[in-house]
Formats: C-alpha cells, sequence, structure tokens
C-alpha cells in the first residue's frame, strides 16, 4: 500500500469547505447563466427572425454582451480556479476524479473548445449575419454550453452516488450513476430560470427603451421562469435517488443540512411563485432592483442546494470509496498498525511551540486526518466540540467515531496517535500551556483505546449498518 | 533512456506524453499571442514614436487590441487539457507544488481575472475617452498579469521537479516562495520565443485583411519582420543563458537520445523562421509563402522544445533523487484501463466539425466591406 502524503495548509479561520463551497456556488451560477443564456438567447433569436417580437435582436445583442464579460472571464476562470482549489482542499479526492474520468473530461472541453469558438463568433460578427447563420451559432453554442453541463454532472454525481462503478468500477457505471438524470435536469431548468432572471435585469439596463417596451421583453424572458413548476418533482426525484442515510441528514437528520436545503427550497419557492403568478400569470412588469432581490435569490437556493449537495457524501468524497480526509476504507487497517502519520514526510510547522512529542504528534495527527473538515479554533473548531468531554470521553469517542457520528469516517491511527491527538485537543483547550504532561507511559489507556478502536471496526458507519435507515433497509 | 522520446516507456506513459504535448503545444501557441502581444502593447504605448509612427494605432497593435479577449480565451481553454493529461502523468508532483506554494500559487487567478478584464478595458469605448496616461497604465497592468501568470507557472514547474526531502523543508520553513537560479533565464527563453510565434500570427491575420483589399504600409511588415527577427535573436541568448545557469546535467538532456532529434528540429525551425522573416523584409506586402514558412518554423521550434521540456522534467526528477520515472508506470497503466477515450474521439471529431462550422458561417456571412472590427 502506498498512500500519497501530501503537504496540508492551514485555512485558519475558514473551513476548507468553504472555501471550495464558496468559490463552487459562485461558478456553478455563472456556469449556470451560461447554459441557461445560450437557450435563452436562441429563443429570442426565433423571436425575432420570426417577426414575433422587434425588439427581440436588441435585446439578444445586449445580453450577449453580458453573458460574454460575466461568463466567459469570471465564469471560465473559476472554473479552472475549481480545480486549483480542489487540489488545495482535497488533492486525492480530485485525483481519483481524473484518474477514473480524464476522457469525459476531456470530451466536456472539446463541448467549451466550442462553446468559446461559437460564443465570440456570434459576439464578433453575430450583427453582420443573415439570421440563419446567427441561429446556427446561437444553436451550437448552447448545444456546446448543454453538454458540458452533461458531462460534469456524471462526474460530480457520480461522487455522491457511485453506485454500479463500485462494483465493476466501469467509467460508464459511474457516470450514469442513479442521480444524474434528476441531476442534470434539475441544473438544466435550474439555468433556464437563472437565463430569464438576469434577462430581467439586463433588460433594466436598456434605458433607451420605453417601459411598455420593456415590459414585452420581460414577459418574452419570463417564459424561461415556467419550467420552475418541475423543479419539486425532480427535487424529489432527486432525493429518492440519493443513498438513504444521506436523505435523512437533509430530511432532518442533521440541523445545518435540512437547514440549508429549507433555504434552498424557501429561495426556490418565493421566486417560482413570484414568477408563475407575477410575470407569466398576471404578465406584471418587473423592475430592475426586484429583478436582482429575485437573481439574489436564485443565487442563495443555488448555494444552499450545492451546500447540501456537499455535504450528504459525508463522510466520503467518493461515497464509500474515499473518506472525507482522503483515506480510503481499505487503508484504515493499515494505517492503524503503521501508524497514520509515521511516514509522513511533511514536519509540524512551528514544530517548537508544542510542549512535548506527544502532543506534538496529536497535532500532526489532528493535521492528516481532521483538518479537512475542521480548524482548531475557527470554523467547526475540534477543539470547541471537544471541550467539554471528559478525557475518557475524548478517547471513546475519537476511538469511536463512526459510531460517536456517523457523517465521521473511523479513526485511521494506531492507540498511541489516538492518545496523542486526545492529549493536543486538551492543551488547545487549556490555552497552550508551556509545560504539558505526557501520557505515554499510561498503558492501561493505551490497551483502552486500542480495545475501542478494535471494537469500532475500520468501516464507516453506512457500511456498518448502523443507521436506521440502514437497518430498515435490510 | 536510449530511444526517441515518447518510445522507450511503456505504452500507457507513450500515450499520455504523446496528448500532453500535442496539447501543450497548442497551448503555447495562444500563449504566445498573448504573452508577447500585451508585451507589444506596453511597447507600442510606451514608445509610440511621435505622431508621424504612432505605434500604438499601428495594424499589429489594433489587431492585437481587437483579438486580445479571444486569444486570452482561447489560450485559458487551450491550456485546461495539458492541465488535465499534466493530473495523470505527474498527479503527486504537481499536486504537491501546488499545494507548497499555496495562497501565492492561487494568486494566478485573481490576476488573470483582472489581467482579462483589462484586456476588455483596453479595447473599449470608455479607455478610447481617456488620456494616454490611463491608456498606459492599463495596457501595462494586463502585461504585468499575464507575466506573473507565467512566472508563477515556471515557478511551479521548477518546485514540482524537486526531491521529496526538499518539498519537506520548504514546508516546514512556511516557504510560499520558490526560486531556482534557471527560473529567470527559463522564463526568459519562453518569453523571447513567443514573440516570433505573435507576429506570424498577427501576421496571418494582417494578410486575411490584406487580401480582402486592405493596404498594409510596407513600413509595418518590414517592423513585423524586424520584430520575429528581434525575438529569434534574444531567445537565442537567452536560450544560452539557461544553458549556463542551468548547469551541464540539464545540457545533456538537450542532446540526450531521447530528444536529439526534436533539438535539432527546433534549431532548424528557428533557421526556417529567420530565413522566412529576412526574405519577408524585402517585399512591400506579406507574403503568403514566407508566411507559411515563418508559421512551420515556428510549430517545429514550439514542439521540439517542448519535448526538450520535458526531457528536462524527467531526467531532472531522477538527477535530483526526486523519484524513479518508473514508479509513475503502474499509475498511467491504470489510467489507461478506464474507459471514455473512443467517446472522446467521436465528440472531439464533432467539434471539430461545429468548430469549422462556425468559421464557414462567418466567412460566408461577413462581406469584404464589412467592418470587422469590435468596437
Amino acid at each position: 500500500m502506498s498512500l500519497p502524503y501530501y503537504p496540508i495548509n492551514d485555512f485558519d479561520p475558514a473551513m476548507k469547505g468553504m472555501v471550495i463551497g464558496g468559490l463552487g456556488i459562485f461558478h456553478v451560477f455563472l456556469a449556470q447563466f451560461a447554459i441557461g443564456g445560450g437557450m435563452l438567447m436562441c429563443y429570442f433569436q426565433w423571436l425575432a427572425q420570426t417577426g414575433r417580437s422587434a425588439l427581440a435582436r436588441r435585446f439578444l445583442d445586449s445580453y450577449f454582451a453580458w453573458l460574454i464579460l460575466l461568463s466567459f472571464v469570471v465564469g471560465a476562470l473559476t472554473g479552472v480556479a475549481m480545480w486549483f482549489t480542489s487540489i488545495q482542499v482535497g488533492a486525492r479526492t480530485i485525483g481519483l476524479m481524473i484518474d477514473e474520468f480524464h476522457w469525459l473530461w476531456a470530451t466536456e472541453w472539446a463541448f467549451f473548445c466550442v462553446e468559446v469558438v461559437s460564443g465570440y463568433a456570434f459576439y464578433r460578427y453575430g450583427r453582420f449575419l443573415a439570421d440563419r447563420s446567427r441561429m446556427i451559432l446561437l444553436v451550437l453554442y448552447s448545444v456546446a454550453a448543454w453538454g458540458s453541463l452533461f458531462w460534469i454532472n456524471g462526474i460530480l454525481s457520480w461522487q455522491l452516488t457511485p453506485d454500479g462503478w463500485l462494483k465493476d468500477h466501469n467509467v460508464w457505471s459511474g457516470f450514469f450513476n442513479p442521480s444524474f438524470w434528476p441531476s442534470l435536469l434539475f441544473r438544466t431548468i435550474t439555468s433556464m430560470t437563472v437565463a430569464g432572471l438576469i434577462a430581467c435585469i439586463v433588460i433594466n439596463t436598456m434605458r433607451d427603451l420605453d417601459r411598455e417596451r420593456r415590459r414585452e421583453l420581460i414577459n418574452r424572458a419570463s417564459h424561461f421562469l415556467g419550467p420552475m413548476i418541475l423543479l419539486l418533482p425532480l427535487g424529489v426525484w432527486y432525493l429518492m435517488s440519493i443513498p438513504a442515510d444521506s436523505r435523512e441528514w437533509v430530511m432532518g437528520g442533521s440541523a445545518a443540512m435540512t437547514m440549508f436545503a429549507a433555504i434552498a427550497g424557501g429561495c426556490t419557492l418565493i421566486v417560482g411563485l413570484y414568477a408563475l403568478i407575477g410575470l407569466i400569470g398576471q404578465k406584471l412588469y418587473i423592475d430592475g432592483l426586484t429583478a436582482t432581490v429575485l437573481c439574489f435569490l436564485a443565487f442563495v437556493a443555488s448555494g444552499g442546494g450545492e451546500f447540501v449537495r456537499e455535504g450528504t457524501r459525508k463522510p466520503y468524497t467518493v461515497r464509500m470509496e474515499l473518506f472525507s480526509n482522503s483515506i480510503t476504507e481499505r487503508e484504515v487497517a493499515e494505517l492503524r498498525r503503521t501508524g497514520s502519520v509515521t511516514n509522513d514526510p511533511y514536519p509540524m510547522r512551528d514544530s517548537g511551540q508544542y510542549p512535548n512529542d506527544q502532543v506534538r504528534l496529536g497535532a500532526k495527527v489532528y493535521r492528516f486526518q481532521c483538518s479537512v473538515c475542521h480548524t482548531v479554533t475557527g470554523a467547526n473548531s475540534v477543539v470547541f466540540l471537544a471541550q467539554t468531554w471528559t478525557t475518557p470521553q475524548k478517547q471513546m469517542n475519537i476511538a469511536k467515531l463512526q459510531h460517536t457520528k456517523p457523517f465521521m469516517p473511523p479513526f485511521s491511527g494506531n492507540a498511541a496517535e489516538l492518545e496523542g491527538l486526545v492529549q493536543w485537543l486538551s492543551w488547545e483547550a487549556a490555552g497552550r500551556p508551556m509545560s504539558w504532561s505526557e501520557t505515554t507511559q499510561d498503558r492501561t489507556a493505551y490497551l483502552r483505546i486500542g480495545s475501542w478502536i478494535n471494537e469500532a471496526g475500520t468501516q464507516s458507519a453506512q457500511n456498518l449498518g448502523l443507521m436506521r435507515v440502514d437497518r430498515e433497509g435490510q | 533512456m536510449n530511444t526517441l522520446f515518447p518510445f522507450g516507456f511503456p505504452l500507457a506513459t507513450e500515450f499520455y506524453l504523446f496528448f500532453y504535448i500535442l496539447t501543450l503545444v497548442i497551448h503555447v501557441v495562444f500563449m504566445n499571442y498573448v504573452f508577447a502581444g500585451t508585451a507589444y502593447l506596453v511597447w507600442a504605448h510606451l514608445f509610440t514614436g511621435g505622431p508621424a509612427l504612432r505605434r500604438d494605432q499601428g495594424p499589429m497593435a489594433l489587431v492585437l487590441k481587437d483579438w486580445m479577449p479571444f486569444a486570452v480565451s482561447a489560450a485559458i481553454t487551450a491550456g485546461v487539457a495539458p492541465l488535465l493529461f499534466i493530473q495523470i502523468l505527474y498527479q503527486q508532483e504537481f499536486y504537491t507544488a501546488n499545494l507548497l506554494l499555496f495562497h501565492r500559487w492561487m494568486s494566478i487567478l485573481p490576476v488573470l481575472i483582472v489581467g482579462f478584464y483589462l484586456i476588455y478595458l483596453m479595447r473599449s469605448d470608455f479607455m478610447a475617452r481617456r488620456s494616454g496616461f490611463w491608456r498606459r497604465v492599463v495596457v501595462v497592468g494586463a502585461f504585468l498579469c499575464f507575466a506573473f501568470t507565467a512566472y508563477s507557472w515556471t515557478e511551479n514547474h521548477l518546485l514540482s521537479i524537486q526531491s521529496d526531502s526538499f518539498w519537506g523543508r520548504f514546508y516546514g520553513e512556511k516557504r510560499m516562495v520558490f526560486f531556482a537560479p534557471e527560473l529567470i533565464p527559463r522564463l526568459a527563453l519562453w518569453l523571447a520565443g513567443s514573440i516570433p510565434t505573435m507576429v506570424v500570427m498577427v501576421s496571418w491575420q494582417l494578410w486575411y485583411s490584406q487580401r480582402r483589399g486592405c493596404e498594409i504600409p510596407s513600413r509595418d511588415i518590414e517592423r513585423s519582420a524586424h520584430l520575429a527577427l528581434g525575438g529569434l535573436a534574444l531567445a537565442l541568448v537567452a536560450g544560452i543563458v539557461y544553458g549556463v545557469f542551468a548547469g551541464s546535467p540539464i545540457r545533456r538532456y538537450f542532446f540526450g537520445w531521447m530528444t536529439w532529434l526534436y533539438f535539432l528540429l527546433a534549431v532548424a525551425g528557428v533557421g526556417l523562421q529567420a530565413y522566412a522573416w529576412l526574405q519577408q523584409r524585402q517585399e512591400t506586402a506579406l507574403d503568403v509563402r514566407y508566411l507559411i514558412g515563418a508559421s512551420l518554423g515556428a510549430l517545429v521550434t514550439i514542439a521540439g522544445m517542448t519535448v526538450v521540456r520535458e526531457a528536462v522534467r524527467l531526467g531532472e526528477m531522477v538527477h535530483r533523487g526526486a523519484r524513479d520515472v518508473a514508479q509513475f508506470y503502474p499509475l498511467h497503466e491504470k489510467a489507461f484501463g478506464v474507459g471514455g477515450f473512443l467517446v472522446f474521439l467521436i465528440f472531439f471529431v464533432v467539434m471539430i466539425g461545429m468548430l469549422a462550422w462556425c468559421v464557414i458561417l462567418v466567412r460566408k456571412g461577413v462581406r469584404p466591406d464589412q467592418p470587422t472590427t469590435q468596437g
């Protein structure tokens, strides 16, 4: 077994998940704008060339400039940033994804090339071209943009529902996974919604048009909000497609995830009702501020949804394959034997600040096994979470980590490492005093910890069938 | 290694090395356009040559300003493919260098966003109404952003080929900046080499305008030729300086079994470019024969030097005791075994067709008398 060790950076006081999540939500929103924007522009081009709307062409050129400035610059670069940030947060996870799906990623890249070229061709030459050519360019752009969603969606949804892939490791079993279709359709409609809402903002920037003309365009753009009515059944379908324990967290098992799901659902509901009743039903006018507020709500809904999608994977980054801390289930037993940080070539920074070797070892174990989701004293602080536990409580809770909290992976080190971690937690909670007694001579404690670690097993709570939904499933 | 690159490795390694080099060459072509293009714009704006010359309003400057946003997009998009393959070929090395440089490395992203927007700003009506001082600030700002990105990539690359023990020390000392003596000459070699590539690409664009009836002053043609020749000369000087700073082990890779033919091709490419530009310099109009010659020369030089760069990486990793290249083989073999290649090929062909369709639509749809620059 050759476990790759990477240098681990500290994002304190932010959790690493907050960094990748924040960037991811921003990128996803811009990507959705690009995808839905392509479809919306095809629709407006059709309106223009069939004589249904005299203003459609003017709007289209204005909208495309926004799309180029936002999506082609920030959207494209945040896409690259997602890769780089993924490396910072979980190098092994992104490495596994690349290893398994690089040809599908390459296919997505081919689509992206078409998206860029057709987009720029329209941007530069669209105003000189005949309607048919304009439509072809826009259709090529839209197909390419949606195609890139198609490919990336399969890779992302595989992380939570790799089901068939776990058995045969076939790329297509992984790609067409149980949550692929509901997720794809959900994202497609979300993209249309985002495009429609941004259209309402753009129309309001066209100040040379009077209110009635802007209303006409807004009413046309709001047709793209109609499919939102399908988001509810698609959301239910998506929830039914994910593992039962993940679903249970969204449905009340985890307060944070339930809250984010509720925020996403609530924001979607507000935007949906306003769109269906006000914009489509009563053909109301919407000013720039209101459109911006609705767009912001859609952004929050997207953010909530992405948080839930990321959160429900816990304790894995690739379900049943790779834990959040980049250790596989197969490696846990070996690391318990050899020690999880014995072969870690990266020294502790500021090594001299620790009062003894045991605490230093504990800090290193924290860095390797815990720091991907926790901070020391910032967000989701591990010191804060464990500060009221007694020493034996800490020893047992960590030794039986997946039993303590089902969204935690099993502890992957030996008894000495675990005791080091416990001592480091206590030392941090005590305000990092200059001196701290080692407990390395307490053989009874080591034996007790060893026995708890063995009792806990090397598998996750999900694999051990510890969760209510798993037991019911059996 | 006593066979020609990429042979002599297991099939999977050869396969990924080939794709990596192929896609990197495409990226380098656009990258050269962006870097040398913005460098030229800086020069043209800082040294306009007075009212008689007005370099900042010359055909080359106008084409560069007009096409730079697309070129930046193309460079970034084309850069995604080699970024994908490098993660298969040298996953641990690339990831480790990223992680060690941390914020320093991640800062290229906001810097690139700023550079990208400055490019858009540069060609906007808003900037056209501003004074020359502000136009120069914007152009210099954009150039610095791209130069910083280029520097960071070189830094990242050099750090990725260091040994495990060096990485450990680097991490322990909380460093986020890496410097090696060969960094600057190596970067200079790349950057000087980007000038002739940019000139030939812009010259094709000007040739297309010329074919549509737009007259390109012979003074500008001559200036382009001088620029390309100057770039080649600078690249040669930078190459020699790099050779001196890099030390004898690296110099050996240039003439080793793996790369001698590629190095020879790269040198021949430089010769072909020099000949083509010397001939073009004497003409009053852009001549397609010389442009083809210069383009072929540039392509051969870029491809040859990209292969040499890879040989230096592989050799240096072994030389520095970083790792045995053979340890990568099982990882490449495993990646080679996953499916999807056929699907990629099919869609790649379809996408090429779609790209060609876009070009045909535009060429057929835009009349020669229509202005094609974006206001």
